[in-house]
């Protein structure tokens, strides 16, 4: 009663990542777990020693009933019986542990490079495949495979090697009668394997109606504000009968196939075990009946030997689909850490000291999209204050993307430092970005600040966890006082030690944008991006916002993605963005004297 | 809500309310009385087949394959019965393994969906405090994976009941045939079904623990991959592995943990009926030479132990699924049983001008704490009030309680005179149109979403995306309004989320409208175009409106302003009258430049430059 997961799981990578064929997998996986490698032939010698254990009952009973059961003989056949049996039982649960050791051992390694991985390939990749896949190539997919090693995984190899010692005992005995029982299996094998594809598909389709009836669900609660509102209930409840409906009758259609497959496993044994017990016997008798060619021991064995042999064929076949749904698991954890890594291992280091900026004749595009930037040129001085100001979709975004290597210019050369982005080892705590909606971990203020401490977060390894130590202590206070943070800390129940929630959802936006500034200031980074937040910032924060930036800046290269108007203001320089291009450039108070983009999108803001 | 229409298929809900999860197992079978005794009956003659075929073969060896091997003249009939017994036995056995198994999967997929059917439809109907008490991840989970677990021992559950009759038939022909036989027998299956439960014991809890170490791995690989963007900008990837490598070495342990136990487990399981036919060889032996047993007897107890083995793995399953199916039945039992549902009177409302709603001393408490107190506030018909006030000050709970969305815990809520709870069910919604913060759309056309239980032609629907500013949007679109948004609207950008929710309220042509800061993503050309149309319907006899925003630009709209602080309302007035209140004052010109409060702003200018 076996239940087959997937045969037709879209086999194509997330985009961006490696691809791995089904014929490349083999050397991929031991290419990244070589410990897997190691003492195969033990393994295999492990599991023909446990596979042989089973089949001790039949050549018992054979070795007994031929010596006519005299306690004499059956005594020797039964010690070495219970030999044998001790043997397989040892080996059994060597070759159990010996597997879980390695493939465990295989996997954790594979987790930890993955999420290695996701933080070192390219951003643009990381960007493109979504976080629920990548977390999922760390986690469920890598589950499969233990699940499917605890749940029938070692009695696959077990089952694997009696089938092989049960077929060699059976053409010993008889060859003539082996054939018949080898022929019948082949074309039991043969008529499952085409059941267990349409097992298959049905139970795909049956999956796809469970998770739209999940996303079905899922819509009705989220939206239940929106049902309850609007008297539309009974609407929604249609639409829930039908998921389910659906999702109950895809279900019910998987059974024929699934049962008439366990069914024709016994039918065969029927079968085999007629061939065998009357075949047996006709054919010992058909040379010289005075000295049948088999004993009846030998008859009864053969017998058993068809359980024996059939039992395992049938868990083979059905397992197949498990086995796949690992293999398939396995091989998408393999994509994930086979992606390139990004990181420039010979490249150069930044000068220290406030960065320059010198963008030439730049392009960017998303994907096959449509250019973003068209050739975009400017230069900004070590140590100047920029603000980038534009609409929804002029390329103000992606111009900040391109400097922190999350888009890669589809055409032209930009410069940090006077060094080629490209080339650049690594722009971690030099360049950094504050984003509109920044991401915070779950922990204290104080810890999410104190990431922002150059490298002390390596040898402590927590961000979730314990308070940072007392130095790093010291030096995020430091911090939140020159940045101006202390009252808006004293405002909240505990201060710095205040829990910021999953994904600092505890904190506004505005908190969060605080927090963010502070890190990065701790960082101490020579170019600051900053983008500002549009809407939902209590007006509180965001003078404490605006102040916190103000000391953040100073003696370092800034550029400000703008959305208010104070922000150009006080900027040394206005990059206007309009389709793609920079239509003006300038001080604030030169571009808003003349008519122009600038001037039209002040008249916006003043009238908010 | 109506009933539910009776279509294809449907059976009766299963009642498991008793409680365990074997009763509920018996609940599932009486729901569905038809495939249930099939499955029954078939499972029982699977059973008595096993025990037969053991038989057979015994049959078999004496009266055919010992005479026949040993010279003796078998005649032509022996042979025919051995035939006909084992293929006959056989056939009786594989059909009833397909029909058991058609019968068996009816029932557990039939009662998984009416149960899920059940805790859906209750959803529907718990009033919004319950909602509120319980995280969408956690209902989907009671929806999908308890009503999942629930039934999952009934596939095993008239497998294990034919092998509990196999064993019984089995043990009694081991008795029959030598007593000592049956005491092999019996210690076997007492063995196997003592280690059985210890290794599911064993198993138990160290499955909880792996599950813990998936959760620990699962929850710091999401946190960190989704904060990807500073692990690479403060260059955190060590710290990253460091922090994910204790989670993995735990799983790790666990999972090797479990691979201990089942190590010792499994071969032990595999191979202790092998060890029951070697001591049956040996206790049975002398007793073949003496001539009181045959060796056919002997063959047919073979055959018996080594098939012993399925038999009590199945029951095992079928045991060790009863937790999870208990715990699952517990969970979606607590949905069937909550009794908070929406509530109703049975007074309707008369005219269909715009609405007057009267809040006397309306309080709202949740968990203890008064989130809204003493609220005395009139919406005139026809006029459009804007509600003011810091984040968290009650501004949501002011609005929700006055459009009817919830009820007050303390005071009343009047619609043109009625206390709202009165009011008989579907009055609510006809009258009173709602835009909230999070504007949510279905996974459907913009045609369904904009329409949803009406159909309207298209001439209204255009008129109202146009009031609402959105007609652009949808005309842009490659489907127009037949095009289809993602899940949750996710197709389309936040502000024009927010002005299709928009077009949506003012399609059902409300008597109230309620906007919950349903205009914050858009820009502000946008905004004023929004709130413009929406004064010049007021302005044509259309609703009462009723918004509140953070936002300055409603203001100009405004017929009175309402300030909220920590909720109570602290101030009402017109838009210039409360321009004498400091907070008031702060609050809407907050982001406009040009009042800009001068020594923060100076403040900054120096430091910046």
């Amino acid at each position: 009663m076996r239940v087959p997961m997937s045969l037709d799981r879209p086999e194509a990578a997330a985009p961006g990542l490696s691809s791995i064929s089904g014929r490349s997998f083999l050397t991929t996986a031991l290419r990244f777990s070589p410990q897997l490698r190691q003492g195969l032939l033990v393994t295999g010698l492990l599991a023909l020693l446990a596979g042989g254990g089973r089949i001790v009952a039949p050549l018992t009973i054979q070795q007994a009933i031929d010596s006519g059961l005299a306690p004499h003989t059956v005594a020797p056949a039964v010690t070495v019986g219970a030999i044998a049996v001790l043997v397989a039982g040892a080996s059994s649960l060597l070759l159990n542990r010996r597997l879980q050791e390695k493939v465990e051992s295989a996997l954790a390694g594979l987790r930890r490079d993955g999420l290695r991985r996701v933080h070192d390939m390219a951003a643009s990749t990381a960007d493109r495949v979504p976080s629920a896949d990548l977390v999922s190539r760390l986690t469920s997919d890598v589950d499969q495979v233990t699940t499917f090693l605890q749940g029938g995984g070692i009695q696959f190899v077990t089952n694997a090697a009696q089938l092989l010692i049960a077929g060699v005992i059976m053409s010993v005995f008889s060859w003539q009668l082996a054939v018949p029982v080898l022929l019948l299996s082949a074309l039991l094998i043969s008529t499952m394997m085409l059941m267990q594809r349409v097992i298959a598909r049905r139970y795909a389709q049956a999956r796809r109606d469970l998770s739209r009836l999940q996303s079905v669900v899922a819509e009705s609660v989220a939206g239940a504000p929106v049902i309850r509102s609007t008297g539309t209930a009974a609407r929604t409840a249609r639409k829930l009968d039908d998921a389910v409906d659906q999702a109950r009758d895809s279900l019910l259609r998987t059974l024929v196939p699934l049962h008439g497959n366990t069914a024709l496993g016994e039918v065969t044994i029927g079968v085999m075990t007629v061939t065998v017990l009357l075949g047996g016997v006709w054919f010992s008798l058909a040379g010289d009946p005075a000295q049948p060619r088999l004993s009846s021991g030998e008859v009864v064995a053969m017998i058993f030997l068809v359980t024996f042999f059939v039992r395992p064929l049938q868990f083979l076949v059905q397992s197949l689909g498990e086995a796949q749904n690992a293999l398939t698991g396995w091989r998408r954890s393999l994509e994930l850490v086979a992606t390139p890594s990004e990181a420039v291992t010979d490249g150069s280091a930044l000068p220290p000291g406030p960065l320059g900026v010198r963008v030439t004749q730049v392009s960017a595009r998303y994907g096959s999209g449509p250019l973003v930037l068209h050739a975009l040129s400017v230069e900004i001085e070590p140590g100047e204050h920029v603000a980038v100001v534009g609409r929804t979709g002029s390329g103000k975004s992606t111009f900040a993307k391109l400097l922190t290597r999350r888009v890669v210019p589809s055409a032209g050369t930009i410069c940090v430092g006077g060094v080629a982005l490209d080339r650049i080892a690594s722009l971690a705590g030099r360049v950094v970005i504050v984003p509109q909606d920044p991401f915070l971990f779950d922990g204290t203020i104080a810890d999410n600040i104190n990431l922002g401490t150059p490298h002390t977060a390596v040898s402590q390894g927590n961000a979730a966890g314990a308070s940072p130590s007392g130095s790093s202590r010291d030096g995020v206070e430091r911090i939140v006082d020159e940045l101006g943070l202390s009252d808006w800390l004293a405002g909240l129940p505990d201060g710095l030690d205040t829990q910021v929630g999953l994904r600092g959802e505890r904190l506004s936006v505005g908190e969060r944008q605080l927090v963010a500034l502070a890190r990065t200031a701790l960082a101490d980074p020579d170019l600051v991006i900053f983008d500002e937040a549009t809407s939902g910032v209590d007006p509180a924060t965001d003078v404490a916002v605006q102040k916190a930036l103000a000391v953040l800046t100073r003696g370092r290269t800034t550029i400000a993605i703008a959305h208010r108007m104070i922000t150009a203001e006080t900027a040394d320089r206005v990059l206007v963005f309009d389709g793609g291009r920079i239509v003006q450039s300038g001080h604030h108070s030169a571009l808003a004297a003349r008519p122009g983009r600038y001037a039209a999108l002040i008249d916006a803001w003043r009238n908010q | 809500m109506s009933t539910p229409p009776e279509s294809r298929g449907r059976s009766t809900l299963p009642d498991t309310r008793r409680g365990s999860a074997l009763l509920a197992q018996l609940a599932g079978a009486r729901a569905n009385p038809g495939p249930a005794a099939v499955a029954t009956v078939t499972g029982l003659i699977n059973g008595a087949t096993m025990v037969a075929g053991a038989s057979a073969i015994g049959w078999s060896t004496d009266h055919l394959v010992v005479p026949a091997l040993a010279g003796d003249a078998v005649p032509a009939s022996i042979w025919w019965t051995s035939a006909g017994l084992v293929l006959g036995i056989s056939a009786a056995r594989w059909s009833t393994i397909f029909v058991r198994g058609l019968s068996t999967g009816r029932v557990q997929y039939r009662a998984q969906a009416e149960t899920r059917r059940a805790v859906i439809r209750r959803y529907l109907s718990l009033d919004p405090a319950w909602h509120r008490r319980h995280s969408p991840g956690r209902l989907l989970a009671h929806a999908i994976s308890d009503v999942d677990a629930l039934w999952s021992p009934m596939q095993f559950a008239y497998f294990a009941v034919g092998m509990v009759f196999m064993l019984l038939l089995a043990l009694t022909e081991l008795f029959f045939r030598a007593p000592v036989l049956g005491l092999v027998g019996l210690v076997l299956v007492l063995l196997v079904l003592a280690l059985n439960i210890t290794y599911q014991r064993l198993l138990a809890p160290r499955a909880r623990d792996t599950q813990a170490a998936r959760g620990v791995v699962g929850g710091v690989a999401l946190e960190s991959i989704e904060g990807g963007p500073v692990v690479r900008s403060l260059g955190l990837t060590d710290a990253e592995d460091a922090r994910f490598a204790p989670g993995v070495q735990r799983l790790r342990a666990a999972d090797l943990r479990m691979a201990s136990i089942s190590s010792i487990f499994d071969p032990l399981l595999e191979l202790l009926p092998t060890a029951a036919v070697l001591v049956v060889l040996a206790v049975a032996a002398p007793r073949v030479q003496q001539g009181s047993l045959s060796v056919g007897d002997l063959v047919g107890v073979v055959y018996l132990l080594i098939t012993v083995a399925i038999p009590l793995n199945v029951i095992s399953r079928f045991l060790s699924m009863l937790p999870m199916s208990g715990a699952g039945r517990e969970r979606v039992q607590a949905v069937l049983d909550s009794d908070e549902v929406l509530r109703h009177g049975s007074r309707h409302l008369e005219q269909p001008s715009p609405l007057r709603v009267d809040l006397r001393s309306t309080g709202v408490t949740r968990r203890h704490r008064q989130i809204l107190r003493d609220a005395d506030l009139t919406l005139e018909p026809g006029t459009v009030t804007v509600v003011v006030g810091a984040v968290g000050s009650g501004k949501t709970t002011l609005l929700d309680v006055a459009g009817g969305q919830i009820h007050p815990t303390t005071g009343t809520v009047a619609f043109d005179g009625v206390d709202v709870r009165e009011l008989t069910a579907g009055v609510v919604p006809d009258a009173v149109a709602v835009v909230s913060q999070s504007p949510f759309l279905f996974a459907e056309s913009l045609r369904d979403n904009l329409a949803l239980d009406r159909s309207l032609p298209d001439a209204d629907l255009w008129e109202a995306l146009r009031a609402a500013a959105a007609d652009d949007i949808v005309r842009e679109l490659p489907d127009g309004l037949d095009t289809v948004v993602g899940e949750r609207g996710a197709t389309l950008s936040g502000g024009q989320r927010q002005r299709i929710c928009l077009a949506r309220a003012l399609v059902r042509k409300p008597r109230l409208l309620v906007l919950d800061d349903a205009t914050s993503a858009l820009d502000s050309r946008v905004e004023q175009q929004v709130l413009a149309s929406l004064a010049d319907l007021v302005a044509d006899g259309g609703p009462t409106v009723l918004i509140s925003t953070n936002r300055p630009g409603a203001v100009a709209i405004a017929d009175r302003v309402v300030l909220v602080r920590a909720g109570r309302i602290v101030a009402t007035g017109t838009p210039s009258s409360l321009l004498d209140v400091e907070e008031y004052r702060r609050i809407v010109t907050a982001y406009r430049p040009a009042d800009r409060d001068e020594e923060a702003a100076g403040d900054a200018r120096t430091h910046v430059s």
